[in-house]
Protein backbone atom coordinates (compact mmCIF):
# COMPACT_ATOMS: atom_id res chain seq x y z
CA UNK A 1 0.00 0.00 0.00
CA UNK A 2 1.16 3.50 -0.84
CA UNK A 3 0.70 6.78 0.92
CA UNK A 4 -2.88 7.86 0.21
CA UNK A 5 -1.87 11.44 -0.62
CA UNK A 6 0.53 10.15 -3.29
CA UNK A 7 -2.29 8.17 -4.88
CA UNK A 8 -4.79 11.03 -4.55
CA UNK A 9 -2.67 13.25 -6.76
CA UNK A 10 -2.51 10.66 -9.52
CA UNK A 11 -6.04 9.21 -9.47
CA UNK A 12 -7.19 11.30 -12.46
CA UNK A 13 -4.18 10.25 -14.51
CA UNK A 14 -4.78 6.56 -13.71
CA UNK A 15 -8.49 6.84 -14.57
CA UNK A 16 -7.75 8.55 -17.89
CA UNK A 17 -5.18 5.88 -18.72
CA UNK A 18 -7.62 3.03 -18.04
CA UNK A 19 -10.38 4.73 -20.04
CA UNK A 20 -7.97 5.36 -22.89
CA UNK A 21 -7.84 1.60 -23.37
CA UNK A 22 -11.58 0.94 -23.31
CA UNK A 23 -14.88 2.30 -22.01
CA UNK A 24 -15.54 1.11 -18.47
CA UNK A 25 -18.11 1.50 -15.69
CA UNK A 26 -17.21 2.48 -12.13
CA UNK A 27 -16.91 -0.97 -10.57
CA UNK A 28 -14.95 -2.24 -13.55
CA UNK A 29 -12.47 0.63 -13.13
CA UNK A 30 -11.92 -0.30 -9.49
CA UNK A 31 -11.32 -3.96 -10.30
CA UNK A 32 -9.01 -3.14 -13.20
CA UNK A 33 -6.97 -0.75 -11.07
CA UNK A 34 -6.70 -3.34 -8.32
CA UNK A 35 -5.65 -6.08 -10.76
CA UNK A 36 -3.08 -3.97 -12.63
CA UNK A 37 -1.44 -2.73 -9.47
CA UNK A 38 -1.29 -6.20 -7.86
CA UNK A 39 -3.62 -4.89 -5.14
CA UNK A 40 -1.19 -2.07 -4.28
CA UNK A 41 -3.29 0.87 -5.45
CA UNK A 42 -6.42 0.66 -3.38
CA UNK A 43 -8.63 3.72 -3.53
CA UNK A 44 -11.65 4.21 -1.32
CA UNK A 45 -14.13 3.08 -3.95
CA UNK A 46 -16.74 5.61 -2.87
CA UNK A 47 -14.46 8.54 -3.68
CA UNK A 48 -13.90 7.30 -7.23
CA UNK A 49 -17.21 8.72 -8.45
CA UNK A 50 -16.54 12.35 -7.45
CA UNK A 51 -13.18 12.00 -9.28
CA UNK A 52 -15.01 10.75 -12.38
CA UNK A 53 -17.52 13.58 -12.05
CA UNK A 54 -14.67 16.11 -11.98
CA UNK A 55 -13.14 14.67 -15.16
CA UNK A 56 -16.55 14.77 -16.80
CA UNK A 57 -17.06 18.40 -15.71
CA UNK A 58 -13.71 19.21 -17.34
CA UNK A 59 -14.80 17.44 -20.56
CA UNK A 60 -11.95 14.93 -20.34
CA UNK A 61 -14.44 12.05 -20.19
CA UNK A 62 -18.10 11.56 -21.00
CA UNK A 63 -20.65 8.89 -20.07
CA UNK A 64 -23.50 6.86 -21.52
CA UNK A 65 -25.92 4.38 -20.03
CA UNK A 66 -25.96 0.83 -21.33
CA UNK A 67 -28.79 -1.58 -20.67
CA UNK A 68 -27.85 -5.02 -19.32
CA UNK A 69 -29.52 -8.34 -20.01
CA UNK A 70 -29.54 -8.91 -16.27
CA UNK A 71 -29.73 -6.16 -13.73
CA UNK A 72 -29.94 -2.38 -13.97
CA UNK A 73 -28.36 -0.23 -16.71
CA UNK A 74 -24.67 0.58 -16.25
CA UNK A 75 -23.09 4.02 -16.56
CA UNK A 76 -20.09 3.66 -18.87
CA UNK A 77 -17.36 6.27 -19.10
CA UNK A 78 -15.31 7.02 -22.19
CA UNK A 79 -12.37 9.35 -22.78
CA UNK A 80 -12.76 12.41 -25.05
CA UNK A 81 -10.21 13.90 -27.47
CA UNK A 82 -9.38 16.59 -24.89
CA UNK A 83 -8.89 13.80 -22.32
CA UNK A 84 -6.47 11.99 -24.65
CA UNK A 85 -4.50 15.19 -25.20
CA UNK A 86 -4.20 15.91 -21.48
CA UNK A 87 -3.29 12.27 -20.83
CA UNK A 88 -0.36 12.49 -23.29
CA UNK A 89 0.81 15.72 -21.66
CA UNK A 90 0.50 14.49 -18.07
CA UNK A 91 2.03 11.07 -18.81
CA UNK A 92 5.08 12.80 -20.26
CA UNK A 93 5.31 15.04 -17.21
CA UNK A 94 4.91 12.04 -14.88
CA UNK A 95 7.63 10.07 -16.67
CA UNK A 96 10.01 13.02 -16.43
CA UNK A 97 9.24 13.32 -12.73
CA UNK A 98 9.84 9.61 -12.12
CA UNK A 99 13.09 9.74 -14.10
CA UNK A 100 14.38 12.71 -12.08
CA UNK A 101 13.31 11.12 -8.78
CA UNK A 102 15.05 7.87 -9.73
CA UNK A 103 18.25 9.75 -10.47
CA UNK A 104 18.08 11.60 -7.16
CA UNK A 105 17.24 8.49 -5.14
CA UNK A 106 19.94 6.42 -6.87
CA UNK A 107 22.48 9.12 -6.06
CA UNK A 108 21.33 9.15 -2.43
CA UNK A 109 21.52 5.34 -2.23
CA UNK A 110 25.07 5.35 -3.54
CA UNK A 111 26.12 8.10 -1.18
CA UNK A 112 23.73 8.10 1.78
CA UNK A 113 25.75 10.75 3.65
CA UNK B 1 -28.32 -9.29 0.96
CA UNK B 2 -30.56 -6.28 0.38
CA UNK B 3 -30.56 -4.83 3.90
CA UNK B 4 -26.92 -3.57 4.10
CA UNK B 5 -27.19 -2.10 0.59
CA UNK B 6 -30.37 -0.22 1.39
CA UNK B 7 -29.02 0.89 4.74
CA UNK B 8 -25.82 2.21 3.14
CA UNK B 9 -27.80 4.04 0.45
CA UNK B 10 -30.19 5.47 3.05
CA UNK B 11 -27.26 6.85 5.08
CA UNK B 12 -25.57 8.20 1.97
CA UNK B 13 -28.82 9.84 0.81
CA UNK B 14 -29.20 11.43 4.23
CA UNK B 15 -25.61 12.76 4.14
CA UNK B 16 -26.03 14.15 0.62
CA UNK B 17 -29.04 16.17 1.81
CA UNK B 18 -30.81 18.23 -0.86
CA UNK B 19 -28.19 17.61 -3.46
CA UNK B 20 -29.32 18.50 -7.03
CA UNK B 21 -27.76 15.34 -8.50
CA UNK B 22 -28.69 13.10 -5.57
CA UNK B 23 -30.79 10.57 -7.50
CA UNK B 24 -28.12 10.02 -10.17
CA UNK B 25 -25.39 9.70 -7.54
CA UNK B 26 -27.37 7.16 -5.53
CA UNK B 27 -28.19 5.15 -8.67
CA UNK B 28 -24.49 4.81 -9.44
CA UNK B 29 -23.66 3.70 -5.89
CA UNK B 30 -26.57 1.26 -5.97
CA UNK B 31 -25.04 -0.44 -9.01
CA UNK B 32 -21.63 -0.45 -7.38
CA UNK B 33 -23.01 -1.98 -4.16
CA UNK B 34 -24.92 -4.63 -6.09
CA UNK B 35 -21.75 -5.70 -7.93
CA UNK B 36 -19.72 -5.64 -4.74
CA UNK B 37 -22.23 -7.68 -2.73
CA UNK B 38 -22.59 -10.28 -5.44
CA UNK B 39 -18.80 -10.62 -5.53
CA UNK B 40 -18.52 -10.83 -1.75
CA UNK B 41 -20.99 -13.71 -1.70
CA UNK B 42 -22.18 -12.45 1.63
CA UNK B 43 -24.93 -15.00 2.24
CA UNK B 44 -22.66 -16.55 4.86
CA UNK B 45 -21.80 -13.20 6.42
CA UNK B 46 -23.52 -11.43 9.27
CA UNK B 47 -25.13 -8.10 8.36
CA UNK B 48 -22.74 -6.24 10.63
CA UNK B 49 -19.78 -7.96 9.01
CA UNK B 50 -21.08 -6.98 5.56
CA UNK B 51 -21.52 -3.35 6.61
CA UNK B 52 -17.95 -3.31 7.97
CA UNK B 53 -16.69 -4.61 4.62
CA UNK B 54 -18.72 -1.99 2.71
CA UNK B 55 -17.35 0.81 4.89
CA UNK B 56 -13.82 -0.50 4.53
CA UNK B 57 -13.94 -0.60 0.72
CA UNK B 58 -16.21 2.30 -0.12
CA UNK B 59 -15.52 4.63 2.80
CA UNK B 60 -18.23 5.81 5.16
CA UNK B 61 -21.31 7.64 3.79
CA UNK B 62 -19.99 10.78 5.57
CA UNK B 63 -16.64 10.50 3.75
CA UNK B 64 -18.33 9.94 0.39
CA UNK B 65 -20.78 12.83 0.89
CA UNK B 66 -17.87 15.10 1.91
CA UNK B 67 -16.05 14.22 -1.35
CA UNK B 68 -19.18 15.07 -3.34
CA UNK B 69 -19.74 18.33 -1.50
CA UNK B 70 -16.13 19.32 -2.17
CA UNK B 71 -16.45 18.40 -5.85
CA UNK B 72 -19.76 20.17 -6.33
CA UNK B 73 -18.80 23.30 -4.40
CA UNK B 74 -16.87 24.51 -7.46
CA UNK B 75 -19.41 25.47 -10.11
CA UNK B 76 -18.91 27.60 -13.24
CA UNK B 77 -21.50 30.14 -12.07
CA UNK B 78 -19.91 30.56 -8.61
CA UNK B 79 -16.42 30.93 -10.07
CA UNK B 80 -17.61 33.43 -12.68
CA UNK B 81 -19.38 35.65 -10.14
CA UNK B 82 -16.52 35.42 -7.66
CA UNK B 83 -14.16 37.10 -10.15
CA UNK B 84 -16.73 39.58 -11.49
CA UNK B 85 -17.56 40.67 -7.94
CA UNK B 86 -13.87 40.81 -6.93
CA UNK B 87 -13.18 43.16 -9.86
CA UNK B 88 -16.26 45.24 -9.03
CA UNK B 89 -15.15 45.51 -5.39
CA UNK B 90 -11.76 46.69 -6.62
CA UNK B 91 -13.46 49.33 -8.78
CA UNK B 92 -15.95 50.37 -6.10
CA UNK B 93 -13.08 50.73 -3.58
CA UNK B 94 -11.11 52.88 -6.03
CA UNK B 95 -14.16 55.00 -6.92
CA UNK B 96 -15.14 55.62 -3.30
CA UNK B 97 -11.56 56.53 -2.41
CA UNK B 98 -11.34 58.94 -5.38
CA UNK B 99 -14.65 60.60 -4.51
CA UNK B 100 -13.79 60.94 -0.82
CA UNK B 101 -10.37 62.32 -1.67
CA UNK B 102 -11.81 64.92 -4.08
CA UNK B 103 -14.97 65.92 -2.25
CA UNK B 104 -13.89 65.85 1.40
CA UNK B 105 -10.83 66.84 3.32
CA UNK B 106 -10.14 63.74 5.39
CA UNK B 107 -6.56 63.29 6.55
CA UNK B 108 -6.59 59.49 6.57
CA UNK B 109 -8.09 59.35 3.05
CA UNK B 110 -5.48 61.83 1.81
CA UNK B 111 -2.74 59.67 3.30
CA UNK B 112 -4.09 56.48 1.67
CA UNK B 113 -4.51 58.31 -1.67
CA UNK B 114 -0.95 59.65 -1.62
CA UNK B 115 0.47 56.24 -0.62
CA UNK B 116 -1.37 54.42 -3.40
CA UNK B 117 -0.62 56.97 -6.14
CA UNK B 118 3.08 56.77 -5.27
CA UNK B 119 3.19 53.05 -6.18
CA UNK B 120 1.29 52.74 -9.51
CA UNK B 121 3.68 50.11 -10.89
CA UNK B 122 3.06 47.83 -7.90
CA UNK B 123 -0.71 48.27 -8.21
CA UNK B 124 -0.57 47.44 -11.92
CA UNK B 125 1.49 44.32 -11.18
CA UNK B 126 -0.95 43.15 -8.51
CA UNK B 127 -3.83 43.79 -10.87
CA UNK B 128 -2.18 41.74 -13.63
CA UNK B 129 -1.75 38.91 -11.12
CA UNK B 130 -5.50 39.10 -10.42
CA UNK B 131 -6.25 38.46 -14.12
CA UNK B 132 -3.70 35.66 -14.32
CA UNK B 133 -5.32 34.11 -11.24
CA UNK B 134 -8.75 34.37 -12.86
CA UNK B 135 -7.52 32.30 -15.82
CA UNK B 136 -5.57 29.89 -13.60
CA UNK B 137 -8.49 29.07 -11.29
CA UNK B 138 -10.84 28.46 -14.21
CA UNK B 139 -8.25 26.30 -16.00
CA UNK B 140 -7.54 24.27 -12.87
CA UNK B 141 -11.17 23.78 -11.89
CA UNK B 142 -12.78 23.25 -15.29
CA UNK B 143 -9.93 22.07 -17.52
CA UNK B 144 -10.77 21.85 -21.21
CA UNK B 145 -14.37 22.95 -20.64
CA UNK B 146 -13.16 26.09 -18.87
CA UNK B 147 -12.10 27.95 -22.01
CA UNK B 148 -15.63 29.25 -22.75
CA UNK B 149 -16.14 30.13 -19.10
CA UNK B 150 -12.82 31.96 -19.06
CA UNK B 151 -13.79 34.05 -22.10
CA UNK B 152 -17.23 34.84 -20.70
CA UNK B 153 -15.88 35.76 -17.25
CA UNK B 154 -13.18 37.89 -18.87
CA UNK B 155 -15.68 39.85 -20.99
CA UNK B 156 -18.04 40.46 -18.06
CA UNK B 157 -15.21 41.35 -15.68
CA UNK B 158 -13.51 43.76 -18.08
CA UNK B 159 -16.67 45.89 -18.59
CA UNK B 160 -16.00 48.26 -15.63
CA UNK B 161 -12.43 48.77 -16.94
CA UNK B 162 -13.66 49.67 -20.43
CA UNK B 163 -16.36 51.99 -19.07
CA UNK B 164 -13.92 53.82 -16.76
CA UNK B 165 -11.33 54.09 -19.51
CA UNK B 166 -13.83 55.70 -21.89
CA UNK B 167 -15.21 58.02 -19.22
CA UNK B 168 -11.65 59.17 -18.51
CA UNK B 169 -10.49 59.41 -22.12
CA UNK B 170 -13.53 61.48 -23.12
CA UNK B 171 -13.11 63.59 -19.98
CA UNK B 172 -16.54 62.70 -18.59
CA UNK B 173 -14.66 62.23 -15.34
CA UNK B 174 -12.51 65.32 -14.58
CA UNK B 175 -8.84 64.48 -15.09
CA UNK B 176 -8.04 66.59 -12.05
CA UNK B 177 -9.65 63.94 -9.84
CA UNK B 178 -6.92 61.46 -10.62
CA UNK B 179 -3.93 63.76 -10.18
CA UNK B 180 -1.04 63.16 -9.95
CA UNK B 181 -1.64 59.86 -11.82
CA UNK B 182 -3.14 60.98 -15.10
CA UNK B 183 -0.13 61.88 -17.18
CA UNK B 184 -0.30 61.03 -20.93
CA UNK B 185 2.32 58.31 -20.38
CA UNK B 186 0.25 56.74 -17.57
CA UNK B 187 -2.86 56.74 -19.81
CA UNK B 188 -0.83 54.98 -22.54
CA UNK B 189 0.45 52.43 -20.02
CA UNK B 190 -3.12 51.76 -18.87
CA UNK B 191 -4.34 51.21 -22.46
CA UNK B 192 -1.37 48.93 -23.18
CA UNK B 193 -1.86 46.87 -20.03
CA UNK B 194 -5.62 46.60 -20.63
CA UNK B 195 -4.81 45.15 -24.07
CA UNK B 196 -2.45 42.72 -22.32
CA UNK B 197 -5.09 41.49 -19.86
CA UNK B 198 -6.57 38.87 -22.19
CA UNK B 199 -3.23 37.24 -23.11
CA UNK B 200 -2.32 37.22 -19.41
CA UNK B 201 -5.66 35.66 -18.50
CA UNK B 202 -5.24 33.09 -21.29
CA UNK B 203 -1.72 32.20 -20.11
CA UNK B 204 -3.11 31.75 -16.58
CA UNK B 205 -5.83 29.49 -17.98
CA UNK B 206 -3.29 27.34 -19.86
CA UNK B 207 -1.17 27.04 -16.74
CA UNK B 208 -4.22 26.14 -14.64
CA UNK B 209 -5.36 23.59 -17.22
CA UNK B 210 -2.06 21.80 -16.83
CA UNK B 211 -2.79 21.49 -13.12
CA UNK B 212 -6.36 20.31 -13.69
CA UNK B 213 -5.41 16.60 -13.76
Amino acid sequence: MFNRELLKGSTSLVLLQLLNERDMYGYELVKELDKRSDHSLQVKEGTLYPALHKLEKQEYIEFYWQEQEKGPARKYYRITDAGRAVLVEKTKEWQQFVSVMNKVIRRTENDPT
Amino acid sequence: MIQPKNEFLRLLGHELGKHPEKEQILAEYENHLAEMLSELNCDDMEEKETMTELYSRLGSPEEIAASWKEELSVTPRKTQWLFIIANLVFFAGGSILTLLHNLYDIRLIDMVWRSLTSIPALIIMLYLIFWALLGYEIGKGFGHKGRKLMRRTFVLSILPNIILMNLTLFKLIPHGWFQPLLSPSFIMICILFTALLYPICWAGYRWGKRASV
